[in-house]
């Protein structure tokens, strides 16, 4: 079996990711990105907060220190009354515009070559309290681009609290379908900006495993919280059966031999005023690509490092800062010793993005975003590469108005809405200024620049 | 009865001096606190409680009693505490040792300017 059919067939969740794993060429990624974009206003009912003391700039997901305590505190909070319905809505609908017409072997299926709309995702939330301790994070997205649904995220918690050694101290359990899912900060794979990005767009390169998975694993994971500050997490996850993916629409990653394994620690510090964090965070797993082939996994272990810093002052001018870095050690076992789909046995992939957003009065944003991948010479890994490194680096540039999500906004908090326009520019993509696309064709990375003018609603 | 004239204004003064320094709050400032250390938790558009219970009119008011809010903890609730003034600073400063077993999650306020400003911004709203 080849393992690019394998994986093109493997990779189902993300139409951008898609294309990205077909350039990237034999096996480069896992790219199992989930649904991006996530607004919950169930929360906002359940606790009587307006959606902006969770989140910056009053819409999802970008998470404040009352967002982040109220996610370790297992989704439980409320403000006290009883018959809240854990139920939010959401749909995003895009237009996009890409540079140049992409080749027809990079066209989405049911669309054009360029200048493409789309009813991007509409999904259904079961999202709040179950109980004083329990409380869930599901996600289920219809996608109007693959044409089909997903279960996307599931992160359902335990968490209570307790003092230990004199201080206040949240102890939680979670079972979750990706690893990145359960952070409470914005720097990691699934909760960093972009929040929501056209499935059109060229994506931003090959990704580390952590933030690959999507919803093929299912991961049980115990947290704590110590004094408000310091925060560690320990994961171990297993891939779903064929049987359990195809039920749910989740692509397939390839068999776990053994679990993953999944780490983090943080320091966090909220000074009301303003607040920092900076962590680690790694992951460790041996993926069998091939689950009629079984015995020879190849190996990826990721170690990152992140931080994050905001003010919110009075709420009025708000600044962000995220960052990470992510360093990926690849032992090609099975691509390299078996199928010869590598030219290394060891490989790696460095992975760094930065975001910087203002937000004014809750209600207009701007952020602007650097990402650069980077990874070791594998012609053959990386066939559409014109230098055989998979580095792709540029930039993201968004502008967007959210009128409402406010305490005294309108319909508050029902109605929310968030307008926005983005524009990713590409340096490289795919090893250079210019790479092969579907049809062998040479393209230069800066024809893949995309505008994007989005609508983003939750009810 | 020159003595207790001193006395008398002895303690006059400290009695103005303490509710100078209340008055000596900036409520516009109070408000920029509030939205800083309170307004996550709080609300003072009224009727609305949130996590917290509503604080608008709390000057006055006896701890643990807003109706239509039901997350008090039981030592709130059993306190007896009228809020004035002295009893939020008291409060706000350290809000475990003046309700101890008390749900809010808050470890005070220490800045006593900030604290004026805030207290003069909450007995502004009635």
């Amino acid at each position: 079996m080849s393992v690019l059919a394998a994986v093109q067939r493997r990779i189902q969740g993300h139409a951008g990711w898609r294309r990205i794993a077909r350039v990237a060429g034999v096996g480069a990624v896992l790219c199992l990105a989930a649904s991006l974009a996530q607004a919950v206003p169930s929360y906002a009912r359940q606790t009587g907060a307006e959606c902006a003391s969770c989140h910056v700039g009053g819409f999802g997901p970008q998470l404040t220190p009352y967002g982040i305590k109220f996610k370790i505190g297992g989704y439980t909070d409320s403000d006290g009354k009883d018959g809240k319905i854990p139920v939010s809505a959401m749909l995003v609908a895009n237009f996009t515009r890409t540079a140049k017409n992409v080749s027809e072997g990079d066209k989405v299926e049911h669309f054009d070559t360029n200048n493409n709309a789309a009813m991007q995702e509409a999904s259904l939330f079961l999202a709040g309290r179950l109980t004083d301790n329990v409380g869930a994070f599901v996600q289920s997205t219809y996608s109007g681009v693959e044409r089909k649904w997903a279960l996307d995220q599931v992160d359902v918690r335990y968490a209570r609290n307790l003092q230990l050694g004199g201080k206040e101290t949240t102890i939680g359990l979670s079972l979750n379908s990706n690893p990145t899912l359960t952070d409470p900060f914005n720097t990691l794979g699934q909760w960093r900006f972009p929040y929501t990005t056209s499935d059109f767009n060229a994506g931003f390169g090959p990704s580390p495993l952590v933030e690959s998975l999507g919803g093929s694993v299912v991961g049980a994971n115990a947290y704590a919280f110590f004094d408000n500050s310091i925060y560690a997490e320990l994961g171990l996850y297993e891939t779903l059966s064929k049987t359990g993916l195809n039920m749910i629409n989740a692509g397939d990653a390839g068999k776990f031999k053994g679990v993953g394994t999944y780490g983090r620690v943080a320091y966090f510090k909220d000074m009301k005023r303003d607040n920092f964090s900076v962590g680690l965070f790694g992951f460790n797993a041996d993926v069998q690509p091939d689950r009629s082939d079984l015995g020879t996994a190849d190996n990826y272990r990721d170690l990152g490092v992140d931080a994050s810093y905001q003010y919110l002052g009075n709420r009025r001018h708000i600044f962000t800062v995220n960052a990470s870095y992510v360093k990926e050690w690849q032992k090609l076992n099975y691509t390299f010793g078996n199928l010869a789909e590598s030219d290394n046995l060891k490989n790696s992939l460095n992975q760094f993005r930065l975001a910087g957003s203002y937000h004014y009065n809750q209600t207009w944003g701007a952020t602007a975003a650097v990402f650069d991948t980077r990874g070791n010479t594998d012609v053959t890994r990386y066939a559409s590469s014109l230098s055989g490194t998979p580095n792709t680096s540029g930039y993201v540039l968004q502008a967007d108005w959210t009128p409402w999500g406010k305490e005294n906004s309108w319909m508050s908090p029902w109605a929310n809405v968030r307008v926005g326009v983005q524009y990713t520019g590409y340096n490289r993509f795919m090893g250079g200024s210019s790479y092969l696309d579907a049809d062998g064709n040479e393209r230069r990375a800066r024809d893949n620049n995309t505008t994007m003018l989005f609508l983003w609603t939750s009810i | 009865m020159k003595m207790h004239h001193i006395c008398f204004a002895i303690c006059l003064t400290a009695l103005l001096g303490n509710s100078q320094s209340w008055a000596s709050g900036d409520p516009k400032k109070g408000a920029d606190v509030f939205a800083e250390e309170c307004g996550d938790c709080h609300s003072v558009a009224p009727g609305k409680n949130k996590k917290g219970p509503n604080l608008l009119g709390l000057n006055g008011r006896k701890a643990g009693s807003v109706v239509d809010f039901s997350g008090y903890s039981d030592a709130m609730k059993q306190s007896a505490i009228v809020w004035n003034p002295e009893r939020i600073d008291a409060y706000i400063t350290q809000p475990r040792k003046v309700v101890a077993g008390g749900k809010m999650k808050y470890d005070g306020l220490p800045d006593a300017g900030a604290r004026a400003d805030v207290i003069a911004y909450l007995t502004t709203l009635k």
